[in-house]
């Protein structure tokens, strides 16, 4: 199968890439831009981990062709962090509540718990559960997880006073 | 070593530190497998059986090697050239000795088994190569399930055995068969546990490069025992295991099934070195599920003869294990576990075991976290059927059968001594804690509104850190000791490694957190150097729990023992006669004296520059550096006790088990790591949940898997799972390093019993019992069906 070139944006920079028509976005963002925080654990769209955002919204990048993404923002977990390196809140709960083991699937939940947490900013537990139904975690039990993303709505609740009473 | 090992006594250990992992693999920098890449690697993939049960009779890869991007194509014939064959033949009682080669020479045994490699300059080119393989079968007729596997005339999965039973042990006490014959009464009960497979959500995979001019070969791989498999490893190669290097990166997740060297990885490694080119394969999901390796699928009978009181007088255990087609472990080594711990925390002096282990054309099983998980189901189910036969509570059952706490050290009839547990006070707790006492009312309360609620309990006695002996007195090959050094740098940083190897449980924390205690330092100031064979000690790696305790025990005792030499140098360095009075605190060295601690000058720093830079100022005879390395074999065997509690409500019309409260009381001894302990608590019990209610590798009766993807097979997701309640009791083990003990795999155990029991019970106006997994909505309608 011949190559083609396109170019891709990711993470607000152009990458100018080579690649089979019939490749994935996962493998490209892998393997040719060399991103590797997203992670492959099925291929076929069910555990989560390769989700990145696309256009803002999470996506599974396993049942994705790289060409198809021509034209449009992606965003991987390693553009979560600032520049600085800083967590954002969701991160830091993560780590203060131990909602990751061995990691893998961790890129995958955070990108769809930021984009969960833009378009549903008070969720229920329930809700936080259901949201988090899609990614597959072997090592946690989710407990974790679910503490993390309620502890991040606390904050946003106290940033959100501080702001109101400034 | 403390000697009373009082939890006070420690400084370190038993805290809260965040994990130092964490920052790589919350930011996208964590370094996993498929994420290493080596100039001019080549990909390897696969072709594997379309049937269950065949011959080989034709394979042509013509077509196949002319596609593009294609290197070679190699089959049985080539390999056995580059390969020893793996012979399984410890001398144990009852089990059979096995062989495998590199690929099957002539027949496949499994949906799924390896048939050839195709290497080719492309992971996608590699695949649609395998696709243009053809291979002519010759099928044969297909054993699935345990029992027909023993029937006389059953198809044999390996002929060379002439049997597919591959291992059957048996062991009873002087007096069980009489009192089964006295006995008034007899309850009998079967558990089954649903085939299942570990499903780390990183599958495996591994780049192999070989190194023509040294002539070595560095294996990148996520395993869990690194020495083991480098050993295995060199030896099926040919090579001297100097040779050899295995590198694990970080690693996705385990679960028991990444300590073997699998076929495909010894594969890898021949081309690698065949064609002198990094060669690289990563498991596709599918191959995970269908050819990886697989777990549990036991069956269970027991036959408890009891008084009317519903004291157990003698207990007979039948026990089969469906074992699939390959053995990468010897065959006896799971089950034989469970047999040797059923009796647990109770007091049941007559005992009696039959054990057999069976072939079947099914993906060959290895152990998975917990490979004895279901012994505690198989324990308190029995004595919840006895309550329900007799009628009585099922705690009343528990109270008058189990043991005191202070009964213990207490050796159970197969000779298993068990001390240092609780499980009285585990109970006892748990059941003022779930408020037990009302528990009943609110039930029957319940049902009138045609709402059924159970509750169950399930008491666990976890064998963890197996040492050395217990593998010698159960017939199982293989040693428990691990090994770990300490190192202080000349610029005092201190760094420390083990041959134990994480897969996600935080070791580089928690043994800096064992640095910290025994050395006496920060532990944010010690680097943890894991899982690369030149540079950490020989260990046998991370299973049976034994990572807190064997390695985090064995660095503990090597970090106490730079302490001592760092502290007869400070004593010589300040002019002291002994260092009775000095110890060592955040890196500086105390002197203390009438219950005062007075800081001195010293710091671990000058101490180091010293030992390294200024030999003779040491004490007279002392070796120069800084450095320990020590060896530890723990006590036979760490056990470790909880007692786990789930409340659940079933819909009975369609089936739903809905889990309202679940609480463990766990008592692990001390710890290392607060924090990471209650993490594998929470991992542990959402497996076995997740195991019980909806895991099942499925093949069908001509020995097809139906759960080959990922969507076909149930793992639970954050809506099924529910919130649980750790309360401890622990008390510390008065022989292991810190009083630690392992943890990692009871609440498998005692989360399978628990939720069985608690269905069970809250479908007992309907008679219903749970007997088999998955506890399926559809598995329960059916017995719900049934009992009208
Ligand atoms: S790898 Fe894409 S969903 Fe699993
Ligand atoms: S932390 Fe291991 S899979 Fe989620």
């Amino acid at each position: 199968m011949s190559k083609t070139a396109f170019r891709l944006n990711v993470n607000g920079q152009d990458y100018e890439v080579l690649v089979e028509p019939r490749k994935l976005l996962s493998d490209v963002i892998r393997d040719d831009i060399g991103l590797t925080g997203t992670h492959v654990g099925c291929e076929h769209g069910v555990c989560g981990a390769c989700t990145v955002l696309i256009e803002g919204k999470p996506q599974r990048s396993c049942l994705v062709f790289a060409i198809q993404a021509r034209g449009q923002s992606i965003r991987t977990i390693e553009d979560v962090a600032d520049e600085n390196g800083d967590y954002s809140t969701l991160q830091q709960m993560l780590h203060e509540e131990h909602g990751l083991q061995c990691g893998f699937c961790t890129p995958g939940i955070v990108l769809t718990m930021e984009a969960f947490l833009k378009s549903n900013p008070d969720p229920s537990e329930e809700e936080i559960r259901e949201a988090l139904s899609g990614n597959l975690c072997r090592c946690t039990g989710y407990q974790n997880i679910v503490k993390a993303v309620q502890k991040t709505i606390l904050r946003g609740h106290e940033e959100d006073k501080e702001i109101a009473s400034l | 070593m403390n000697q009373t090992n009082d939890k006070t006594a420690f400084l370190n250990a038993g805290k809260t530190l965040l994990r130092k992992e964490d920052r790589r693999l919350l930011t996208g920098h964590g370094r996993f497998t498929d994420d290493i890449h080596v100039v001019g690697e080549l990909h390897a993939c696969f072709v594997r059986s379309t049937y269950p049960h065949a011959k080989i009779s034709a394979l042509n890869t013509a077509e196949a090697s002319a596609a593009p991007g294609v290197i070679t194509i190699v089959t049985a014939e080539d390999l056995s050239e580059w390969t020893t064959t793996l012979r399984l033949a410890p001398p144990i009682e009852g089990l059979l000795p096995i062989e495998m080669t590199a690929l099957p020479k002539d027949k496949v045994r499994f949906y799924g088994d390896l048939i050839a490699c195709v290497i080719a300059t492309d992971r996608y080119l590699a695949e649609d190569a395998a696709e243009l393989v053809i291979v002519e079968y010759e099928p044969l007729e297909a054993v699935t399930g345990m029992f027909a596997a023993m029937e006389e005339d059953a198809p044999l999965v390996d002929e060379e055995l002439g049997s597919n039973m591959i291992s059957h042990q048996s062991f009873e006490t002087k007096s069980i068969q009489k009192i089964m014959k006295a006995a008034d009464r007899i309850v009998e009960s079967t558990f089954a546990t649903a085939r299942q497979t570990h499903l780390p959500i990183e599958t495996r995979g591994c780049i192999a490069e070989w190194d023509e001019g040294s002539q070595h070969l560095t294996m990148h791989i996520g395993n869990q025992a690194p020495h083991p498999f480098r050993s295995v490893l060199a030896g099926r190669l040919k090579l001297r295991e100097s040779q050899v290097t295995i590198v694990v990166p970080d690693v996705g997740g385990g679960f028991g099934q990444k300590i073997a060297l699998y076929r495909e990885e010894l594969i890898v490694a021949a081309l690698a070195r065949h064609l002198k080119r990094p060669v690289r394969w990563r498991e596709d999901r599918m191959e995970n599920m269908l050819a990886s390796s697989h777990a549990r699928e036991d069956f269970a009978r027991t036959r408890a003869a009891v008084d009317s009181n519903g004291r157990i007088i003698g207990l007979m255990l039948e026990l089969i294990e469906d074992f699939g087609a390959y053995c990468f472990y010897p065959a006896n080594y799971l089950a034989r576990v469970v047999a040797m711990i059923l009796t647990g925390p109770y007091d049941i002096g007559e005992y009696a075991y039959d054990v057999k282990v069976v072939l079947t054309n099914k993906c060959g099983n290895g152990p998975m976290r917990a490979p004895m998980a279901i012994t505690s189901w198989i324990m308190d189910g029995t004595i919840d059927n006895i309550a329900r036969e007799l009628e009585l509570d099922p705690v009343q059952v528990r109270r008058l059968n189990m043991l005191a706490d202070s009964a213990y050290p207490h050796t159970m009839a197969t000779g298993e001594t068990m001390e240092d547990i609780n499980p009285g006070t585990a109970l006892e707790k748990g059941l003022e804690s779930i408020d037990y006492k009302n528990f009943r009312k609110r039930q029957l309360d319940d049902r009138t509104r045609g709402v059924y609620r159970g509750i169950g309990i399930c008491s666990v006695v976890e064998s963890t850190t197996y040492g050395s002996k217990f593998y010698k007195a159960a017939g199982i090959p293989g040693s428990g000791h691990e090994c770990a050094w300490v190192k202080v740098d000349p610029s005092g940083e201190v760094r420390a490694s083990a041959g134990v190897m994480s897969t996600g449980q935080g070791y580089e924390t928690a043994f800096s957190q064992a640095v910290a205690e025994g050395l006496g330092v920060d532990p944010k100031d010690v680097a943890i150097k894991l899982g690369n064979t030149d540079v950490a000690p020989y260990g046998m790696g991370s299973r049976g729990a034994r990572g807190a305790t064997a390695g985090g025990g064995t660095v503990y005792l090597a970090a106490a023992a730079v302490r001592e030499k760092a502290l007869a140098i400070a004593a010589k360095l300040l002019g002291l006669n002994s260092a009775d009075h000095l110890s060592i605190q955040e890196g500086r060295v105390c002197w203390f004296f009438d219950g005062k601690i007075q800081e001195t000058e010293l710091t671990l720093s000058d101490i180091a520059r010293t030992a390294y830079l200024d030999p003779t100022s040491l004490p007279d005879g002392m070796e120069p550096g800084l450095e320990v390395t020590k060896a530890y074999d723990p006590p036979p065997m760490t056990y470790s006790n909880s007692c786990h509690f789930c409340e659940v409500v079933v819909e009975v019309n369609s089936g739903i088990v809905k889990i309202e409260r679940y609480l463990v009381v766990e008592n692990c001894g001390n710890v290392l790591s607060t924090q990471i302990v209650e993490g594998q608590q929470l991992g542990a019990i959402s497996m076995g949940l997740s195991g019980s209610m909806f895991e099942h590798m499925i093949y069908d009766e001509s020995g097809y898997n139906q759960t080959g993807l990922l969507s076909e097979y149930m793992m639970a997701t954050a809506s099924e799972l529910p919130e649980i309640e750790i309360i401890s009791v622990a008390t510390p083990n008065r022989r292991t390093p810190i009083g630690l003990k392992g943890m990692a795999e009871g609440g498998v155990m005692g989360s399978i019993g628990a939720v069985s029991n608690a269905v069970s019970d809250a479908l007992a106006p309907f008679s219903v019992v749970i007997d088999s997994h998955p506890i399926s909505p559809l598995s329960l309608r059916q017995k719900l069906r049934k009992s009208h």
